[in-house]
């Protein structure tokens, strides 16, 4: 029993191995795949938790354990993909690459499920980073330019966020007494160097979870990924980078006002810009996708009360647990509907747009939703934290009139785009129907499990007020309104998706070009990486400062002068040694 | 005298010397024969080394004493920083041979390959086991007389420069370790190589010599380890046939230096005498600039080998770092990082060989879609990148691990800086082949395999390459395991730092 939870990780992996080989191995495992999460579901569902298993042996030693975190990210993200798995069996029914999808795709779960699962820092962090080099071919599956230049932004922002964590491991892990995340959290608490570890691993799981200004890759990345990859993106595998905040912070053992403020700031800064940006875009998938940044700021603030004072830990813990779980399953819903609705016509085409309100709903806040429930936890947990201003429940619940216009502006632009090819539509409905049967789920399943934190909080069982809802409608409405009288050509309201990186990339080959002018002799100069991440072989090795001085050492007659030198400075220091 | 104890360790070396003695009198054609006495000589050598190694684990020591010159004896002996040596070479030797009988079916001059081989192998045990410095010294400079003539084995005009420019780079660099070793030995007579160093007694009366000699022989050392800026050969070099280059390194000419860096440092100044000298500081900055130099020129190279080759100057420098911050934790990092290093570089290089020999591509921009060609050679060469980045579970991850917790503890806090930015650079160098081998398109299909090839590859190519690319997995995977790399380095620690 204790080796459960292990055996229903490594599961995807097995059937990876397998996977895209020809033959009746190989078309077992593709029959499997869209199910591979599916044990791991009843697991999760399972009323008795196994016990924590120990493998010495593994690394420097493998916890493997679901308390009650784990076990609610084990849920979301086993019935996210299983959910997602089933739909993408319609989805690629013919599509000739399927094998190489369900190869990501069951690598990436394999990750996703192993660190909600993971007992110790270094564990996480091999599933962590399991999860984000499988998720690249989820994300260039397409094919394409677009698909190839978002997959490049998410490698270059995965390996910068791999780097930051690698670092901020390190040096939390040096002062704690093992790897067990509470030793770890607490020997962060007491670092001397805690604000560099604490800055580095928000800064490294922020890349995951799309934490501003590290978000610039997800708007590219997220929509250009097939449907059902979008939506465990989404919904399940950003949270990997929430999750890896609540394991590896030190939340509870010491108050960090000034780091809680930042994050909080920055919380609200995702959740505004979020919607502004999202509001600006014209491709559905992509205004979910900005959506998402703007809700995981919601979490930010979460994860900024438990920084900020130890004593509000507990709720905010509740909080951002209801809210993840929340978002993650209503995201997913809102990305699969998107497929939905493209895929039906007529009355099923009015139905699934009723689906997608539904979800829509859930996640602007409207009563007697997950979303209402999430945010009302969120608001109690913010209300713990004494010192703080009043404004902070105002400002939360402006950032929910601004996603009741991201909203609508994306139900609009669903609707817009109209039903195309008649697709195996059964194949995407009932699994779609299922996901939004588990968004309202959550109402149960939540309050029955953190009854305690949520009763402390923002009036027990309580739901947020419907005036932010009631004015997100009223704003949309005088929008558009304004956009059609006003003739606004709809070019003209539109944010690059990516919004920060296309002025990066720009300035980058602006400077390239420049430094290419001025200094013809050093191309190889270092410069940034991703711009030369496929020049530069191409390009071959010109003739720059270091390979001259490299062909110069690479001749004897180098090495020849070097020792001559070295010979005639040891003369000169036994010369000295001698009159000494 | 006598016993296994005196025994075995000359066996370890004869098990390749006699084998050198007979293939070089062997005609050329008798290459099974040949292939037979090699892969037996390798087969033996790994039995004797296991023995050892049990022995080892049982508090058996090994230890033979041969008089050489007047007043200067050989000695070898068995620790357990020589054990990690020589059961890396041992089993990479095994390996190295399969492929190299595989790589150079059908080529002329294959005796005299074969015994030179055997003789760099026995040269680079003679390193591990040497006992005292002269020891050291004497196989140190074999090795570099025995692996010219590998490193020309092509005979061509660009061959036979490499040559030249190795064996200056190399002699060169022996004399300089060779005046440091002299200086010392007129010093304090016989340098035994003890863990904790033995010229402590000289520091308060010899200071300034001490420094001279620790310069002397570093320099020396770090023309085969590749430090910046000693390290112009090794690029040049890369000329020479697969397997040599898999060899030279993972295992032989780089390693030697690495691990007599690591000898220099612990067992004759030892590391505390070291550090109070002040000459540590000065070693890992040259070992951290060596790691981001050789980055930053791996990514320029458009030549597979190439790239490689600077992707080894810069890993090298781990082991160096390793052993120049104080520390048990730190050593740790750096003496995994010699066996980690040595598979990964070997899988890298084996696969650059079979995509040279299969398809006859040598640059990464020619390498577009071959993943679709040879799957099982460019997953080997996939994991050991990933493990060059540090990804976990693969050895690499290991090795930073421990350099980045034994750099916090040395107080040296900016290692982690530099480890963190190598991993960047790493992936920046590494991904792109990747990338290029599996997700661009071919310019032109690829020459499909010869109809009768069950396999991809020649098997004696591939099976190297895959069994040490799972060793990759492995040594990463189950560090935690008491004979892993990482276990057999804490074993070394222990004996290096006592308790």
């Amino acid at each position: 029993m204790s080796a459960a939870p292990l055996l229903v990780v490594l599961l995807p992996l097995v059937l990876a191995a397998f996977v895209t080989r020809p033959g009746g191995a190989g078309r077992l495992a593709r029959a499997a795949a869209p199910w591979a999460a599916l044990p791991a579901l009843l697991l999760a569902l399972w009323p008795h938790p196994p016990p924590p298993a120990e493998y010495p042996s593994v690394l420097t030693g493998m916890r493997i354990e679901v308390d009650a975190t784990g076990h609610l990210f084990l849920l979301l993200t086993a019935f996210l993909w299983t959910v997602a798995g089933v739909y993408a069996r319609a989805y690629h029914a013919e599509d000739p690459a399927r094998p190489r999808l369900y190869l990501f795709w069951l690598a990436a779960l394999c990750g996703n499920l192993g660190l909600t699962v993971a007992g110790d820092v270094v564990t996480f962090y091999l599933f962590f980073a399991l999860m984000t080099f499988a998720a690249y071919g989820l994300v260039v599956h397409a094919g394409g330019g677009a698909a190839l230049r978002a997959g490049r932004v998410y490698l270059v922002m995965a390996v910068l966020g791999e780097a930051m964590l690698l670092s901020g491991i390190v040096l939390g892990a040096a002062d704690a007494a093992g790897t067990g995340f509470e030793a770890f959290a607490a020997a962060v608490a007491d670092s001397p160097r805690r604000d560099l570890v604490v800055g580095l691993l928000l800064a490294g799981f922020g890349v995951k979870a799309g934490a501003v200004p590290l978000h610039v890759w997800l708007p590219l990345a997220h929509p250009v990924a097939p449907t059902s990859a979008s939506a465990v993106l989404s919904g399940s595998m950003i949270k990997a980078g929430l999750l890896g905040w609540l394991r590896f912070l030190p939340l509870g053992h010491a108050a960090l006002p000034g780091w809680g403020a930042a994050l909080v700031a920055l919380g609200l800064a995702a959740a505004f810009l979020g919607v502004l940006a999202g509001a600006a875009q014209r491709d559905a998938k992509t205004a979910l996708a900005y959506s998402s940044i703007s809700q995981m700021g919601f979490l930010n603030v979460a994860v900024g009360v438990g920084l900020a004072s130890p004593q509000a830990w507990p709720y905010a813990w509740a909080a951002a647990l209801a809210y993840a779980l929340h978002h993650g399953l209503a995201k997913g819903a809102l990305f699969l509907g998107v497929g939905v609705a493209a895929a039906a016509r007529g009355s099923g085409r009015l139905a699934a747009m009723a689906g997608l309100a539904v979800a829509a709903l859930a996640v602007a806040g409207a009563p007697a939703t997950s979303g209402s429930l999430a945010k009302s936890a969120l608001k109690g947990a913010a209300a713990q934290v004494p010192q703080w201003p009043a404004g902070l429940d105002l400002a939360l619940s402006l950032a929910a009139v601004g996603t009741t216009v991201l909203m609508g502006r994306f139900l609009l632009l669903v609707w817009r785009a109209g039903g195309s090819a008649p697709g195996p539509a059964a194949g995407l409905a009932v699994p779609w129907m299922v996901l939004l049967g588990g968004v309202a789920g959550v109402l149960w399943w939540v309050p029955g499990h953190y009854q305690v934190e949520l009763g402390g909080g923002y009036g027990a069982g309580g739901w947020v007020p419907i005036w932010p809802l009631a004015a997100g409608g009223v704003l949309l409405w005088v929008l558009v309104l304004g956009a059609r009288t006003l003739r606004v050509p709809p070019e003209r309201v539109a944010v690059s998706p990516g919004d920060l990186v296309v002025p990066v990339e720009r300035g980058l080959s602006a400077l390239r070009r420049a430094v290419a002018v001025k200094l013809p002799a050093a191309p190889d100069a270092p410069g940034w990486i991703a711009d030369r991440w496929h020049g530069i072989y191409a390009r071959g090795e010109q003739e720059g400062r270091a390979a001259r001085l490299e062909r110069r050492l690479g001749r004897w007659g180098a090495a020849a002068a070097l020792f001559v030198a070295v010979a005639v400075a040891l003369a000169a220091a036994l010369a000295a040694g001698g009159a000494r | 005298m006598g016993g296994w104890g005196f025994w075995i360790p000359q066996l370890v070396l004869a098990s390749s010397l006699v084998t050198a003695v007979v293939i070089f009198g062997l005609p050329e054609e008798r290459h099974r024969l040949r292939g037979a006495l090699n892969l037996g000589g390798a087969a033996l050598k790994l039995v004797l080394v296991a023995v050892m190694f049990a022995g080892m684990l049982h508090g058996v020591r090994y230890e033979a004493r041969l008089p050489f010159l007047p007043g200067l004896e050989l000695v070898l002996r068995v620790d357990f920083l020589a054990l990690l040596f020589v059961s890396l070479s041992a089993v990479l030797w095994l390996v190295t041979t399969v492929y190299a009988i595989g790589y150079l079916e059908g080529s002329p001059h294959r005796s005299r390959f074969f015994g030179f081989f055997s003789l760099c192998v026995t040269a680079t045990m003679g390193i591990a086991l040497a006992g005292n410095l002269m020891t050291f010294f004497v196989f140190y400079e074999m090795l570099t007389v025995v692996t010219y003539p590998l490193v020309v084995h092509r005979g061509t005009g660009r061959a036979l420069r490499a040559g030249r420019v190795y064996l200056l780079y190399t002699l060169g660099g022996g004399t300089l370790f060779l005046l440091g070793a002299v200086w010392l030995h007129t010093l304090m007579g016989t340098v035994e190589l003890v863990p904790g160093g033995v010229v402590a007694p000289l520091v308060a009366t010899h200071r300034a010599d001490l420094v001279l000699v620790f310069a002397l022989m570093i320099a020396g050392l770090g023309v085969k380890s590749a430090l910046v800026p000693l390290h112009g050969w090794l690029p040049v070099a890369m000329v020479a046939p697969a397997p040599v280059s898999a060899l030279l390194h993972a295992v032989a000419v780089v390693k030697a230096g690495a691990f007599g860096i690591v000898r220099v440092v612990y067992d004759v100044f030892g590391v505390e005498t070291a550090a109070a000298l002040g000459v540590l500081g000065p070693l890992a900055a040259v070992a951290a600039a060596t790691i981001l130099y050789g980055s930053l020129r791996a990514m320029a190279q458009d030549d597979l080998k190439r790239r490689l080759a600077f992707s080894t100057v810069s890993q090298l420098s781990y082991i160096v770092l390793g052993t120049a911050v104080v520390g048990p934790l730190a050593t740790l990092g750096g003496l995994v990082h010699l066996l980690h290093q040595g598979i990964m570089k070997v899988t890298l290089f084996f696969c650059a060989g079979i995509v040279a020999e299969t398809v006859g591509v040598h640059r990464v921009s020619g390498m577009a879609g071959i993943g679709r060609r040879l799957p099982v050679t460019m997953t080997a060469f996939t994991v050991a990148a990933f493990g060059m980045i540090g990804v976990p579970p693969l050895a690499g991850f290991v090795s930073k691990w421990q350099l980045g917790l034994g750099g916090v503890a040395g107080g040296e806090g900016w290692v982690v800086a530099v480890l963190a930015a190598s991993s960047v650079l790493n992936a920046a160098y590494f991904l792109p082949i990747v990338y290029t081998a599996w997700f661009r398109e071919p310019a032109a299909p690829w020459p499909a395999r010869p109809d009768r090839a069950r396999w991809e590859a020649p098997g004696m190519l591939l099976v190297p390459a895959s069994v040490t690319a799972l060793l990759v997995v492995a040594s990463g995977l189950f560090a935690g395991s008491p004979f892993s790399p990482l276990g057999i380095a804490v074993r070394a620690v222990r004996e290096i730092y006592g308790g």
